[in-house]
């Protein structure tokens, strides 16, 4: 069993950072995501748990600054009723942007005709859409009426765990069929920014992490064959092409699995010949498929209860 | 009457009233719209899918003429050029749009800044008569279309069947997600007849 890995941040200069990813590469750990910004880097990682301290150390000479990221590897899906200007840029992006800062990859869905009372719908490709994600959180507006009554039909055929975000300080229990209902982030006009506004965003991540949490949890009852972080890595070194991907996310890990931005009926071979040192293609570990969206492909990683072994 | 002078939003829930007024609020400066409304009142009631609005506006300006921001006169007379200085920049691009539609891109010439050479064939004296009484900018034009974009944008998104009517100084928008019932119109029109009888 590979050691425990840690959720990190890394924000610092990009002068000399790749001392840190030469590091995490020596220590065995994963970098997930680089986004480099002008001056400034920002590392999307995963530290073996012993290892940490040392990381630690190398980011204060540097002069840069590592936190925890509860919500590394996870795809969660932001979904707005529609794309209109009602719902869009405020509130759906700054909640999709507060995930991202604790690790998330977020995708920013409007459904077709989520809007209205008793209009709202949502299309069977759109649900397929949302199930391929971790989590799916739903942002939705004013009034409580509405969220209780009304808006729920649209969490109909979700079978990932559902969290909505309104206006009314409800419980969630009120909410049927939401796993949590994180109030104070309702329709708004302007960017979230005032203190008790980010003070929600921050519950809101917060529990988001707490579901993360008890789905690991589960998951670590009846592992995954092989780790998402490690699929990732071969990817990189065995198909050549990722690397011309210009997505900020080549790559995007999920807590079950991967979505790879490369086009499926040209690649998907080559996911599922993927070779790793124990003898073992990725096809006996993962089922590989296409994925709604765009022509990517998915990878959903067996668990050792189906495939006898974990590497 | 001041500036948003009257500002109501009424609902079941007080918070969600406070919430929604700050919604408008917000659009309501997005569309530089604080000067031109003198009192607005705003009743929702999401349970029967239904938003009315009452609005009593400020006094609106007066269209812009071409005299007001220009001097006019000649050019070289035997080309019968008409020469046009404008005082106020700010209304120069609409009126290049409007000199340009009038006598084609190629006959409008800016030696300068501010000024403009219109090279036409007819009589110059009779140009110069309609050119100073042509309106340059309507500022109630504007107005209207940013009202209409104010009321799209505070209602809620799913209340797709609206009536609206815009007066000389008033404006009442109703909007539902069902077929909207007559009494709803008439309660905006007495809304708005108590919004204008207010000292």
């Amino acid at each position: 069993m590979a050691a425990v890995l840690e959720p990190y941040i890394y924000e610092g200069g990009i002068h000399r950072h790749t001392l840190i990813t030469e590091l995490l590469e020596d220590l065995g750990g994963y970098l997930i995501q680089k986004i480099p910004a002008a001056t400034e880097v920002t590392l999307i990682m995963l530290i073996p748990k012993k290892d940490v301290p040392l990381v630690e150390e190398l980011g204060k000479k540097l002069l840069g600054k590592l936190t925890m990221a509860p919500l590394t590897g996870t795809e969660i899906a932001v979904v707005s009723p529609t794309l209109a200007a009602h719902h869009l840029p405020h509130s759906a992006c700054d909640v999709a942007e507060h995930l991202r800062r604790d690790g998330a990859n977020t995708n920013m869905i409007g459904l077709a005709r989520g809007m209205g009372r008793r209009v709202a719908l949502s299309a069977d490709y759109e649900r397929k859409l949302i199930n391929e994600h971790d989590i799916a959180l739903f942002s939705f507006g004013t009034f409580a009426d509405c969220i209780i009554n009304k808006k729920p039909k649209l969490f109909e055929g979700v079978e990932i765990p559902i969290v909505a975000t309104g206006g009314p300080d409800l419980r969630t229990e009120d909410v049927p069929n939401a796993d949590v209902y994180v109030g104070n982030i309702g329709r708004v006009a302007h960017r979230l920014r005032k203190s008790d506004e980010l003070s929600s965003l921050d519950i809101m991540n917060q529990k988001v992490a707490e579901i993360v949490g008890s789905m690991r949890e589960d998951i670590s009852k009846d592992p995954l064959a092989v780790l998402p972080p490690r699929v990732m890595k071969e990817i990189y070194e065995q198909i050549p092409q990722i690397e011309q991907v210009l997505t900020p996310a080549p790559v995007t890990l999920q807590l079950d699995g991967l979505r790879v931005k490369l086009p499926y009926a040209e690649f998907s071979e080559k996911v599922e010949n993927l070779e790793f040192d124990e003898g073992t293609r990725l096809a006996e570990l993962a089922k590989v498929m296409p994925s709604k969206m765009k022509n990517y492909i998915l990878i959903k990683i067996k668990r050792e209860s189906e495939v006898g072994f974990v590497i | 009457m001041n500036a948003l002078e009257t500002f109501i939003v009424e609902s079941a829930v007080p918070q969600e009233a406070e919430a929604y007024r700050s919604i408008v609020a917000d659009v309501i400066s997005e569309l530089v719209l604080g000067g031109a409304i003198g009192r607005i009142r705003i009743v929702l009631r999401p349970e029967d899918s239904l938003f009315q609005m009452a609005i009593v506006l400020r006094g609106s300006q007066p269209p812009v003429r071409l005299a007001d921001v220009a001097d006019l006169g000649y050019g070289v007379m035997e080309r019968k050029e008409v020469r046009i200085s404008i005082r106020e920049e700010k209304y120069l691009s609409p009126l290049l749009e409007k000199l340009w539609a009038r006598y084609g891109r190629g006959q409008v010439l800016q030696p300068e800044r501010n000024t403009l050479i219109v090279r036409q064939d007819q009589d110059p004296e009779k140009e110069i008569n309609y050119l100073e009484g042509m309106i340059v900018a309507d500022p109630k034009q504007g107005l209207q279309s940013r009202l209409i974009e104010m009321a799209i944008r505070s209602t809620p998104e799913g209340f797709r069947v609206r009536y609206h009517s815009m007066k000389e100084n008033s404006f009442i928008f109703v909007a539902s997600e069902d077929m909207l019932k007559p009494e709803w119109i008439q309660q905006a029109h007495q809304m708005l007849a108590e919004l204008q009888e207010e000292q």
